[in-house]
């Protein structure tokens, strides 16, 4: 009897486990992207095999930001993340502050495919927290406007350039901003931009303030400041004021992006990540143009996702080298060529890879402005001040209450996440 | 006279009524279906549109270039096919075992399946990412086929055991004074007996499996492995306001539910499902 | 039956062999460690730190983990009578042997049976301010279009009503309760000459009670908890935190901002809630006999 509880426990243990894989592959790479993005950390994976057959190199996709970071934090929590990781300079320091990543700055001075020299220093700086560098960025983009010429031709206002002020945009927004059947609802709007903190931040630091008190050891945002209250207001003005953005519920109906792919809004600000899809519009012409300068200083904000190296990665010379190579001439250039990214390599920025004579005609204001960069501050709990600061920046934003109501519980919401970082 | 045909005017009453609110459950899939056919990045339209005046059934088939669809599909269906039979074999003897335990341990596994049933998923997915790498099943779609084991849900093995202990006890005191095992008991009773909870919980376990959103993006890496959900979410990165397409991949996720469905459901109502629940013993005397 | 006797050592206890090893595994041990966590600091990365209670207490004292609570309490208060009231009314109206009413209940059914995702997206569309077909019909029949998703009370009208036709479960609860009252019953009832309202306030309803009792409760935990998908796929928890429900606010402390001490311990109050509750519906004798 005993004999056969034991094959029977057998025959359940068997079933469970059949189909256990072979033993992991030396090194794993979390991305994440749309398909166009993929088929590049595709063939970028593919060259680095050509070059290193002994490595494998797993290629772990996730489509969703969202769907990322939930992996991303169950494999950590798991003590087994991905050996080799894509993570956004907002993000990273929550993982490096508790030595989940593995500080890179002996492995680049070792390196002898890869130098500090070789990256624009505010893409390699951002990046450094610490007195330690984390991580090898890949790109350095940055918030620029997308414009519809045709638009603008319509309407008869001439091109924005890249020296334009605040005022040319207001008015050009103004024009652009159309209500064709006269029905008393717009059907064209001037400008879109999404109501958050990331996209208000240059035009405070334009006006030559911050968004936090200390932004090496920041402790509270600085919203509630009269002059920063006065930049946000302007911003909101946007929409509760000059309505040249759509209001809450035209957003909702419709959003932004999707006017600027339709045809139906002149300027759009995003980072370069629109690219790839902008590049399928074939019933307008397009071009981008840096932001419009509010005060005498033009300062850009920073985007910027790099390859981190996991402190629990099993094999790191190994993902080493994949970082190495991702992030050498061929590596950044295959990725440059999805036009998603600003490579964050001047030598592959100025090449044909970037500057491939696709649209946006004036690709170069990217990498002319990348000295003009400014990051938001590097801390662990940067990623709920932002998402907590954008619900009210938005509602305000939105008509919802007032830029003073807004600033204030936006501080006292974040407070908590700016004490715990102390 | 009188009596008869009041009574047939009600039940006409009754169907006209129901098939209008009926309706109502029913128009949100027909507008998927009418907006899955409008072309590809149009506008959306600014009237009531009950059918497009150009449908483009192309649609359907363009999905499958732009991601890899049939792939996912493949997946899906390779995941439903082990884990919908596993999950009824096992809800079905987990409940049969069940219903044959003393009541002191009735009492105390039942409230405590209930529990279990109430417990988020969140719950779940870091140590469940630890105990399948442990197995060997990271990566592997028996990461995502794993619950079928347990019999899917507490809910599929509470199904069971309502029905079983309904099942009259003299059948089985009869079946166990002819030698026969529980085994047997539970094969030649117990399942035919169970056939319209069986395919209750055969619609339900393939629902379950089949629209899991969460589990391959956690414990799936190879993107060849990735079942119809996660396509679901690729076309959302693509273009989030292509309403066509995403309308497409929804009816590509329901038409399978809809086939499962309408099939289980001549099984279901023939048996009749008042098997499905508890019922207390006052209202059973009653009936037979 | 001849190898009966080979098999007669197997006793009921083995069947529940399978189930008791995995589910220990994927629900049980899992669920205590996250029950453990909820007493530590716990940012995914460096190992927990204990804290004991200070997770609660910062739970107590935020302000956006009091607007969840309050949200998924309005979001039960409302969608738990009106899918009770919803399955109730479609089990008295949809049963009979014709064929009509058997693919009536078919389509009844449909939405419960939607993979989630799939639902939430329909939703999504449907409850477009300007081009979506709800506010279209209304306008068609000259109502003022309704700001489903910008709205705060819309916005969490929109939830309810979505999860008011996804009732198909307690619907076939009813329908079969109602098949084990015997018609001879309200044969009686007529002949002492009471009207169909009459038979439904002293027939009807008290055969049924139990039933609808059983159905309230599990619908507290069912709506509790099935707010997720929607509220991620459409609102995101807005405008403004008016559809952030419990389940969002979990997710979001634990995978947007790695709290995820704090999360295991709002779980675990939440787990604490509707564990009382199942226990009191699993009181019930119609549940365990």
């Amino acid at each position: 009897m005993k004999n056969r509880l034991f094959s029977f426990l057998g025959i359940v243990f068997l079933v469970f486990v059949q189909g256990c894989t072979p033993p992991p592959p030396a090194v794993t790479f979390s991305v994440f992207g749309d398909p166009a993005e993929l088929a590049a950390y595709e063939s970028l994976v593919e060259a680095f095999h050509e070059q290193n057959p002994q490595i494998k190199v797993q290629l772990q996709h996730i489509p969703s930001q969202s769907d990322y970071r939930r992996r991303l934090a169950t494999a950590f929590s798991a003590g087994t993340p991905p050996d080799v990781m894509l993570i956004n300079y907002r993000r990273f320091a929550s993982f490096a502050g508790q030595g989940g990543l593995e500080p890179l700055d002996t492995y680049i001075e070792q390196s002898e495919i890869i130098n500090r020299s070789d990256f624009f220093p505010i893409a390699l700086s951002s990046f450094e927290w610490r007195e330690r560098l984390w991580c090898v960025p890949q790109n350095v983009s940055s918030l620029v406007v997308y414009y519809n010429r045709d638009l603008f031709d319509e309407a008869g206002v001439s091109y924005p350039e890249d020296n334009w002020r605040w005022e040319d945009f207001m008015r050009a927004a103004q024009e652009l901003t159309q209500d064709h059947d006269r029905d008393g609802q717009i059907d064209q709007y001037g400008a879109g931009i999404a109501p958050n903190l990331f996209r208000l931040a240059p035009f405070i630091w334009q006006d030559g303030l911050d968004i936090v008190d200390d932004p090496l050891q920041p402790s509270r945002l600085t919203l509630d400041q009269p002059e920063v209250l006065t930049v946000f207001q302007r911003f909101i003005a946007l929409q509760t004021v000059d309505q040249v953005v759509p209001n809450a519920n035209a957003e909702a109906a419709e959003p932004s992006e999707n006017r600027w792919l339709n045809g139906g809004l002149a300027m759009y600000f995003n980072s370069r990540r629109g690219v790839p899809t902008y590049r399928t519009i074939d019933s307008f012409e397009w071009d981008v143009v840096r932001l419009p300068i509010t005060q005498d200083e033009w300062i850009g904000i920073l985007h910027s996702d790099a390859y981190c190296l996991a402190a629990a990665a099993e094999n790191k010379e190994a993902a080493w080298q994949f970082i190495e190579f991702a992030n050498g001439v061929q590596g950044q250039t295959i990725v440059a060529r999805s036009g998603r990214t600003v490579p964050s390599r001047p030598d592959v920025a100025q090449s044909p890879a970037f500057l491939d004579g696709l649209p946006p005609a004036n690709a170069q204001t990217f990498i002319d402005t990348v000295d003009q960069l400014r990051g938001v501050p590097v801390m662990a709990g940067w990623t709920a001040i932002e998402e907590i600061t954008g619900k009210e920046i938005e509602r305000a934003f939105y008509g919802q209450v007032s830029a003073e109501e807004a600033a204030a519980a936006a501080i006292e919401l974040t407070a908590p996440y700016f004490e715990n970082n102390q | 006279m009188t009596r008869g045909s009041r009574h047939q005017i009600g039940r006409i009453a009754r169907l006209l009524a129901a098939s209008v609110i009926a309706l109502a459950f029913f128009l949100p899939f027909y507008w998927a279906v009418v907006i899955s056919l409008r072309p590809l990045g149009s506008p959306p339209p600014s009237t009531i549109v009950w059918w497009p005046s150009e449908a483009q059934w192309s649609n359907y088939t363009a999905i499958f270039s732009i991601v890899p669809f049939a792939r996912y599909f493949l997946n899906s269906v390779r995941v439903a096919a082990v884990a919908v039979p596993l999950t009824w074999f096992f809800a079905s003897i987990t409940g049969f075992g069940l219903s044959r335990l003393p009541y002191r341990w009735r009492r105390l596994l039942v409230p405590l399946m209930a529990i279990m049933l109430v417990i988020p998923g969140v719950a779940f997915w870091i140590i469940r990412f630890r105990v399948f790498q442990f197995f060997g099943l990271l990566d592997t779609l028996w990461a995502l086929i794993a619950p079928a084991f347990m019999g899917g849900n507490p809910l599929f093995i509470l199904l069971f055991y309502w029905t079983f202990r309904r099942i009259p006890q003299d059948l089985y005191e009869a079946a166990r004074m002819d030698g026969a095992s529980w085994w047997q008991v539970w094969v030649y009773i117990g399942s035919p007996l169970s056939r319209a909870t069986g395919a209750a919980v055969v619609v339900l376990a393939f629902v379950k499996f089949w629209s899991d959103f969460t589990d391959p993006v956690l414990y799936i890496f190879d993107t060849g492995k990735y079942t119809l959900p996660v396509g679901l979410q690729l076309i959302r990165q693509l273009d989030q306001t292509n309403i066509p397409l995403l309308m497409v991949g929804a009816v590509f996720m329901i038409l399978p539910v809809l086939v499962v469905f309408i099939t289980m459901q001549r099984v279901f109502w023939r048996e009749r499902p008042t098997g499905l629940f508890p019922t207390r013993s006052r209202a059973r005397r009653e009936r037979i | 039956m001849s190898h009966g006797n080979r098999w007669r050592w197997f006793s009921p206890w083995y069947f529940l062999f399978p189930f008791l090893v995995v589910s220990s595994l994927l629900i049980v041990w899992p669920t205590l460690v996250t029950a453990g966590l909820a007493f530590t600091d716990f940012n995914a990365v460096s190992a927990p730190v204990w804290v004991g209670l200070d997770n609660f207490l910062r739970l107590a004292q935020s302000e956006i983990v009091r607007t969840g609570l309050v949200n998924s309490g309005i979001f039960v208060a409302l969608a738990v009578p009106l899918r009770t009231a919803g399955a109730l009314g479609m089990a008295l109206l949809l049963r009979g042997r014709e064929r009509p009413f058997g693919v009536l209940r078919g389509v009844v059914y449909l939405p419960t049976v939607i993979p989630e995702a799939a639902y939430a997206l329909i939703w999504l569309w449907i409850l477009n301010p300007v081009y979506g077909p709800l506010n279209l019909l209304l306008g068609a029949v000259g109502l003022p279009a309704i700001n489903w998703l910008t709205d705060p009370v819309y916005a969490r009208l929109g939830m309810v009503i979505l999860a008011t036709f996804q009732i198909g479960e307690g619907f076939v609860l009813l329908l079969a309760a109602r098949e084990t009252i015997a018609q001879d019953v309200y044969e009686a009832a007529a002949i002492d000459g009471a009207d169909r309202w009459r038979a439904f306030r002293y027939i009807t309803m008290p055969l049924l009670l139990p039933w609808l009792l059983l159905l309230v409760g599990r619908d507290l935990l069912v709506s509790l908890q099935n707010t997720f998908a929607p509220s991620f796929i459409i609102t995101y928890g807005g405008p403004y935190y008016a559809t952030t429900f419990v389940p969002l606010l979990v997710y979001e402390m634990a995978f947007d901002f790695l709290e995820l001490g704090m999360a295991a311990a709002l779980l675990l109050f939440v787990l604490l809630v509707t564990g009382l509750i199942t226990l009191a519906i699993t009181d019930f004798s119609v549940v365990k006999e």
